[in-house]
């Protein structure tokens, strides 16, 4: 409990630094959201009246502490572009992009663990090598372009999908997470290549250990010896990796929601930024950001478990 | 062992195949409704709702179909009576007098009242906020309410060209949050949005006019524009307004290709304040090493049509095509008038682009190596679209840029007036004495064929004095499912989707 | 004793991957067959021939000499993001993860906050800062890399600092500096290796990402991610447009990531 307190605290510091940050960031980039909401029609005195009007021209830590106040007070204010509450805007996206990266998380452990294992166990084999080099390709393939081509190839030539025809989950439940399905694998490949990678190392690493050897030699039989000792140790860094894959996907979605036109938090963030909305920006990074933490929180606890010797201090 | 690892593997097939079918189900299932359709557009309508406030080009495309003024703008650049059912112009242009008209009424069920009418024009003019939101309602001395059926609106100074201006959307005084909730009197009401994601609208029964044909429009939001081709052939949408030339190749007979103009003056826009861009020599230096042609041949396959001037051709009235040729490609020229202006080992600069449009950052490249052969170094350099409002249009901080700029309404001024040197939108800082005297006499003169000759005389001292390295007026590409019919182009930046309908 | 005998393997073939891509990178700076810049009308998305190998662009331009430069341009960007953040990394992980107490717990705060910061607003900024280029891509990238080395460093350090033959070198008096940096660094050596090379080829694909959303190197500049971004546009039209950046894009970080396994050190 000590420890989930301590962690709390530091992740309010946390959040506390990275909306700061962000305010300075906008403070420093070119643009602001008065000559964006006036576009073209902007003239020097309808862009001063409205900055004005917005509070854009106090100092920047006025206008920070202002947005935190109102933000502790669960008011996150309105979007300088939509002209909507952005509590309303956040809240409905975020089950969008959790269940994308859900969905690729699950995706990812069901290709990675099983690869891994059978890997490791038939090191040097061809499958091994053959699942070497699909990795690496993977990998390498940029995930705009994996995007693109998953598109074309379950999309448009096997016609498994249709390109474009998101549902909202309100809407269509089944449908949304059907659509979601491909977006999801485009995310979780590359994921899942890494994953594959290190517990194949992990296994092998671990199996050479004396303790492996010990009950090799005790007359255990191979199986067992895989899934009793081996497996359980060899996951811990799986799972460091997992976790940290987890928060990625949640941060990282950003490209991928782009190339499917899904309506989530990164494509409110990315459209937010260009349009220097920053209540939007704010509001979405603290949600990444809580739910990275908390992700971070959970792996550590559940190190704990896997392996009582590492007592979470 | 062997089988234990060959059974995961199967788990995985197993579980990838049954992910596959499961998303096969809902796959295609939009239904077949006869009178509704997907509109895909590249951006979502991130902006105010409000017809008077919103400023994207994207957005006003669509609240067209929400919103109407006493007149309207017709697609042959005409104008016809909308909320007011007649109109009449007085002393010259100094008084209008409109009609409203019977039976009007807004999406939430009220009728338009002369209130109504004058509290939106009042809205406009309102300059308390510096300026008024439309910037020629400056000229209005008075919005009166004559009796419940007729207004009059006086201006200062007489302007024959003020029913442009009337297009203004009237909306209902009563509506308390008109940024996100629209009420107009056309022929679709709003009826909910997602951001990003879409933004849906339904034709509105007790419209006044010629109803709608298709019930139900949905708009939505395609952000990756290398995916509409497959977003249309796979029916997720059924219309694209603005594909490419690339992608309109690619579409299969499935589909229309209407074929019209974006009605914008693509340009090398040069920052007329700057060194060497100071001197019209080098300005027209420039202007002899393009060839529009080519350009349009790399960026749309030839498509497009040349410019000489702050003008389009959609704009019949005042449209020059002679001015094309007043440069046409000389390199030897060009060089000469490089080492006049005393730039005979060339120079460098920097091509501002905004980073969201493809032509543009396509015409820029070809624009660099034009000019590598008149020994002129040009560097592009990609800028968000919000950076390159604040840095390029407001504070003027560029050397060159390549954009497109469209007309707001139907008038020459749209096009015209920012180059007058006093004109807040004059990003391009050119200054020239007989263009203020020429544009000063277009507006102020009540004989229609003498203002449209001083126009034209503004676009032929903007093509002499090569204010910019003019280009072309870039060709827009509709994409429309064959189940539909009946797309028209307009002179401006709009869609009528009223007018679609279902293919027999 | 399977894996002994494939890292052999990984090292020649992996040797012989980034040799050549070496090699074609190298030529690509003193040679290129066409002007890569250049642009030629007739030839727009002209496909394979003896006059274009790898077929030309939408503008006509030819792709080899194309690829051949931008190979060049995305390995410098990724070899000196790579480089910042090792570099850096490896400084804040090692103090951090040696001294810990309160210099820790800050440093470790900075890092989740620029962790949970958005890349492309930390790319805007330093855009707006130093203006855009292949330079600055190349510093914000390598900005964006230091949390991830330094986290695997620290805890590398963590894991060592308490061994007992550092708790020995420390008894016999030596400095904290020596310690850090030459018992300790040279075990973070395999780990740190792997890190490079993942690292390497998420520089890749960032420079990539970046071109995709218009911040990247600057056109008519070509890098392997621009091209392939840029090709998106026509994979009906001109197929190979896209397929040969993106083999060469493959090669490249398979090329690495196989000496980088190869040069693992047998545990």
């Amino acid at each position: 409990m000590k420890y989930v307190g301590k962690k709390l605290l530091t992740m309010i510091l946390t959040l506390f630094a990275v909306t700061l940050f962000v305010f300075l960031a906008f403070h420093v980039i070119s643009g602001d959201p008065a000559t964006s909401m006036l576009g073209t029609e902007a003239t020097p005195a309808r862009i001063s009246a409205l900055r004005e009007e917005l509070g854009l021209n106090d100092p920047v830590l006025v206008q920070y502490g202002r947005w935190a106040v109102n933000f502790l007070k669960g008011d996150m204010g309105t979007s300088y572009s939509y002209r909507m509450p952005v509590g309303d805007m956040v809240s409905d996206k975020i089950p969008v992009t959790m269940t994308l990266t859900i969905l690729a998380f699950f995706m990812m452990v069901i290709i990675a663990i099983p690869l891994g294992i059978y890997t490791a166990r038939h090191a040097g084999g061809v499958v091994d090598r053959t699942i070497y080099i699909i990795n690496q390709v993977i990998m390498a393939v940029p995930p705009f372009f994996s995007g693109i081509l998953i598109t074309l190839l379950f999309g448009r030539i096997f016609k498994l999908f249709t390109p474009g025809a998101y549902v909202s989950y309100e809407k269509d439940f089944l449908g949304f997470v059907g659509y979601l399905l491909f977006p999801a694998l485009a995310i979780a490949l590359p994921k899942a290549a890494m994953a594959v990678k290190l517990l194949r190392s992990s296994v092998i690493g671990e199996s050479k250990l004396d303790y492996v050897r010990t009950a090799y030699s005790r007359g255990n039989r191979t199986r067992d010896v895989l899934y009793l000792h081996v497996l359980k140790n060899a996951l811990i860094p799986v799972v460091t990796f997992l976790g940290m894959a987890l928060a990625d996907m949640i941060a990282g979605s950003i490209i991928i929601e782009q190339v499917f036109s899904i309506p989530g938090l990164g494509r409110i963030l990315l459209t937010s930024i260009s349009n220097r909305d920053y209540p939007v920006v704010l509001a979405v990074i603290v949600c990444i950001a809580v739910l990275v933490l908390v992700v971070n929180m959970v792996v550590d606890l559940i190190y704990g478990l896997i392996d009582p010797r590492i007592s979470v201090e | 062992m062997k089988r234990k690892g060959l059974k995961s593997l199967l788990l995985v097939f197993v579980l990838t195949t049954l992910a596959i079918a499961l998303s096969a189900c809902s796959g295609d299932k939009k239904a077949e409704n006869s009178s509704q359709i997907t509109i895909g557009i590249p951006q979502d309508l991130e902006d105010s709702l409000d017809p008077h406030k919103a400023v994207a080009a994207g957005t006003k495309e669509v609240l067209f179909n929400l919103f109407e003024g006493l007149v309207k703008p017709a697609s042959d650049g005409s104008f016809i009576p909308a909320v007011a059912s007649a109109y009449e112009e007085t002393e010259g242009g100094r008084i209008y007098t409109f009609t409203l008209r019977d039976g009007v009424k807004f999406h939430d069920g009220s009728m338009v009242t002369a209130e109504d009418v004058k509290f939106s024009l009042d809205k406009c003019a309102d300059a308390s906020a510096g300026e008024p939101l439309v910037a020629a309602f400056s000229n209005i001395e008075s919005i009166t309410i004559e009796d419940e059926k007729t207004i009059v609106v006086t201006l200062k100074e007489a302007d024959t060209e003020f029913l442009a201006y009337m297009t203004t959307a009237i909306i209902p005084a009563s509506n308390e949050d008109p940024d996100t909730n629209p009420i107009g009197t056309g022929p679709y009401k709003y009826v909910s949005r997602s951001p990003q994601e879409n933004f849906i609208v339904e034709k509105f029964d007790e419209y006044w006019g010629e109803p709608a044909n298709i019930e139900n429009v949905t708009f939505k939001i395609c952000s990756n524009a290398d995916s509409i081709v497959m977003d249309l052939e796979g029916g997720s949408i059924d219309m694209f307004a603005r594909v490419t030339a690339t992608q309109a190749e690619e579409l299969s007979d499935q589909f229309d290709i209407l074929e019209g103009t974006m009605n914008l003056v693509q340009a090398l826009y040069l920052n007329n304040a700057e060194t060497p861009f100071d001197d019209v020599k080098v300005r027209q230096a420039l202007c002899y090493a393009i060839d529009p042609a080519e350009i349009m041949l790399m960026v749309s396959d030839g498509k497009g049509t040349e410019l000489g001037s702050s003008m389009f051709p959609s704009f019949s009235k005042y449209y020059m095509e002679e001015l094309n040729d007043t440069y046409n490609q000389d390199i030897e020229k060009a060089k000469e008038l490089l080492k006049e202006a005393g730039y005979e080992d060339g120079f460098s600069f920097t091509i501002t682009v905004p980073s969201n449009y493809q032509p543009h950052i396509d015409t820029a490249q070809v624009l660099v190596e034009e000019f590598k052969a008149i020994g002129v170094d040009a560097e592009i350099q990609l800028i968000e679209w919000d950076s390159w409002l604040s840095d390029v249009y407001q504070n003027r901080q560029f050397q060159s840029t390549v954009v497109g700029v469209d007309a707001s309404n139907l008038t020459a001024a749209a096009m015209l007036q920012r180059f007058t040197s006093d004109s807040s939108k004059n990003f391009i800082n050119f200054s020239n004495e007989d263009y203020d005297v020429a544009f000063d006499k277009a507006i102020s003169s009540t004989d229609d064929k003498e203002k449209t000759e001083y126009y034209k005389e503004c676009e032929r001292i903007l093509s002499e004095d090569a204010a910019n390295v003019y280009i072309q007026d870039l060709p827009e590409f509709v994409a429309l499912n064959k189940k539909y019919t009946g797309y028209e182009f307009y002179p401006l930046y709009v869609q009528d989707i009223a007018k679609l309908k279902l293919a027999e | 004793m399977h894996d002994k005998k494939r890292k052999n393997y990984n090292l020649m073939v992996g040797g012989i991957i980034t040799g050549l891509m070496l090699f074609f990178i190298l030529v690509g700076i003193f040679y290129t067959p066409y002007d890569p810049n250049g642009m030629d009308a007739t030839a727009k998305f002209a496909g394979i021939s003896f006059k274009h190998p790898m077929g030309c662009d939408n503008f006509g331009r030819d792709v080899l000499s194309r690829v051949m430069k931008g190979a060049g341009t995305t390995l410098g960007v990724a070899a000196g993001t790579v480089f910042i953040g090792t570099f850096f990394g490896v400084i804040v992980g090692a103090v951090t993860g040696y001294f810990g107490g309160i210099l820790d717990e800050i440093l470790m705060r900075v890092n989740d906050a620029i962790f949970a910061f958005p890349s492309i607003l930390l790319a805007l900024v330093f855009i707006s800062l130093l203006g855009s280029g292949t330079y600055q891509v190349v510093i914000a990238l390598g900005i964006a890399f230091i949390p991830s080395f330094a986290r695997i460093v620290r805890s590398e350090f963590i894991k060592y600092k308490n061994m007992d033959y550092i708790k020995n070198a420390r008894l016999q008096g030596a400095w904290h500096l020596r310690i850090m940096f030459v018992h300790i660094l040279p075990n973070t050596f395999t780990v740190l290796m792997s890190a490079i090379m993942i690292g390497f080829n998420n520089a890749v694909l960032a420079e990539a990402g970046m071109s995709f959303l218009g911040i990247g190197v600057q056109p008519p500049q070509a890098s392997l991610g621009r091209m392939l971004s840029e090709a998106q546009s026509y994979l009906f039209r001109a197929p190979a447009y896209a397929i040969f950046p993106g083999v060469v894009i493959i090669l490249m970080v398979l090329g690495f990531s196989l000496l980088g396994d190869a040069l693992k050190r047998e545990e």
